[in-house]
């Protein structure tokens, strides 16, 4: 499908919008923990169906290069959004902000500093963007998939 | 779900950037919270930035359900026979993330095992429900207003309700009256009246707001139906008494002290020993009367002690002075007796 979708970008080349045909898309799911077909319980993804406080989500985010050049300075920035709480990612090139955006890095090294002047090492909890900064070029055709969890408060 | 994909310039999305926020309460987002996912795409072609890619993802926070009711203190309530709006405490919880109405009803116990242990064996009476008008958390009559339904309880809220009854006459300690109070959720659609009770959303997710039940089945509930209860018991602690009348000649014409005979002008002394079992109810209010038997006249001079005390069976005769005799009759009201006590009324005759 994918190597189709690249011969379709190379053959007509001259009817896409040459700067601004890279595709993102945004997807959730919820994860559920149900009995697999070995009795043991295997993790499933879902659409978003029923949601209740304290659902395990999973956002998984689409990208592709569908431009006839390769994309430089790739750089994906994703606020959590309002009422989930961040929960970890799977990508160990994400670096995360506690602090709206300002500050990057892996969880492990920031801090939040409270009101009073103390600091405290940050939590999953504290994590306001999650962000992918991509040293290489995405070359023209190619794409990927980023995904992060996070919990209903 | 709603997905779309857009392509803004670089200032506009950055403006509408948003931190997570804090939950507003315990129980979770509220229902009907729309949760939307943004993320941005920035990249460079040929070193040229380009415009800004982004994309979203929303989706709907559904209705949690749960409530539990706990009995308040974890504690019997102990009753005497014949009390009047004994009261058990209770509280009701919406730990959903929706304001919700809660249906209450009060129910007895017929028989089996009581929550505090031993056998349900008898029914309090004229049960009613009270809610804590006053906010408390003591029942507070002609202030606290009967009620048979919770209305509006916020998310994250709990609600005191008092369940009152009437322990009949006649029971004895440790007879247990076990009552039951059952929350069941119902829509908190308007002020002052109790809603429809809330249904469970069956089959297929929809685009508007789900309901979920999520209550569990602490304290041998059914877990996920919407419906919560607690127990209480209503134990009797009833006062155990017993009364024991003993005599003894103290003194004859003759013998005066020393083995005294039964024999016309002997001084005889009653007493009367009432005992409250141990683990009984405080007796009090215990008033005696005792005819002076016939062939005998009561000792003025000796008059009547109340309140002695009893060495084993033995009476010791002591006491402080009190009670009346009139008309051929003793009598006299003895101070409280509580568990394992005995008190006794003394008096004197001679032998006619």
């Amino acid at each position: 499908m994918k190597i189709w979708l690249a011969l379709l970008a190379l053959l007509a080349p001259a009817t896409a919008m040459a700067a601004d045909n890279v595709s993102l898309t945004s997807k959730v799911f919820v994860e559920r923990v149900k009995p697999g077909a070995d009795g043991k319980p295997v993790t499933v993804r879902e659409e978003p169906g029923v949601v209740t406080p304290g659902d395990r989500l999973a956002f998984v985010l689409t990208y592709r290069n569908g431009g006839a050049q390769p994309a430089t300075g790739f750089t994906l920035t994703n606020p959590i959004p309002p009422s989930v709480a961040f929960a970890g990612t799977d990508d160990a090139s994400a670096s995360v902000s506690v602090d709206g955006g300002k500050t990057w890095g892996a969880l492990a090294s920031l801090k939040v500093v409270a009101a009073d002047g103390t600091s405290r090492p940050a939590v999953a909890a504290d994590v306001t963007h999650v962000r992918w900064s991509f040293g290489q070029p995405i070359a023209a055709g190619s794409g990927g998939e980023l995904s992060f969890r996070g919990v209903v408060e | 779900m709603t997905r779309n994909m857009r392509l803004l310039a670089s200032a506009s999305v950055l403006a509408a950037t948003a931190v997570a926020a804090s939950p507003a309460f315990a129980a979770g987002t509220a229902a009907g919270t729309t949760v939307t996912n943004n993320v941005t795409l920035d990249y460079k072609v040929g070193g040229i930035d380009q415009n800004q890619v982004s994309a979203s993802d929303t989706f709907t926070v559904d209705r949690k359900v749960n409530l539990t009711v706990i009995e308040t203190g974890n504690l019997a309530t102990n009753v005497s026979p014949g009390q009047t709006a004994a009261v058990t405490v209770f509280s009701v919880t919406n730990s959903s993330n929706a304001s919700l109405d809660f249906a209450l009803a009060a129910s007895q116990l017929s028989g089996g095992t009581a929550p505090h242990g031993g056998t349900d064996n008898f029914n309090v009476g004229n049960v009613k429900m009270y809610t804590d008008t006053n906010t408390n958390g003591t029942y507070d009559p002609g202030t606290d207003q009967e009620i048979t339904f919770l209305d509006q309880v916020g998310a994250d809220t709990s609600r005191t309700v008092f369940v009152v009854a009437d322990v009949p006459l006649g029971r004895a300690t440790n007879d247990v009256a076990a009552v039951r109070l059952t929350a069941t959720a119902a829509e908190s659609t308007s002020v002052g009246t109790l809603g429809a009770t809330v249904t469970q959303t069956v089959g297929a997710n929809t685009s508007g707001i789900d309901t979920v039940f999520a209550d569990t089945s602490a304290g041998g509930n059914v877990a996920r139906d919407g419906i919560h209860f607690a127990e209480d018991d209503y134990v009797v602690l009833a006062a155990s008494l017993t009364a024991t009348k003993t005599s003894r000649v103290i003194s004859d014409p003759f013998n005066g002290t020393t083995n005294p005979k039964m024999i016309p002008g002997a001084v005889v002394e009653y007493c009367i020993a009432v005992a409250n079992a141990a683990g009984s109810a405080t007796a009090s209010a215990i008033n005696i009367s005792d005819d002076v038997p016939d062939e005998t006249t009561y000792d003025p001079a000796f008059g009547i002690k109340l309140d002695g005390t009893v060495t084993g069976s033995s009476c010791n005769a002591d006491g402080t002075s009190g009670g009346s005799y009139a008309s051929g009759i003793v009598s006299g009201t003895l101070n409280d007796i509580v568990a394992g006590v005995t008190r006794t009324l003394v008096f004197r005759v001679s032998v006619n």
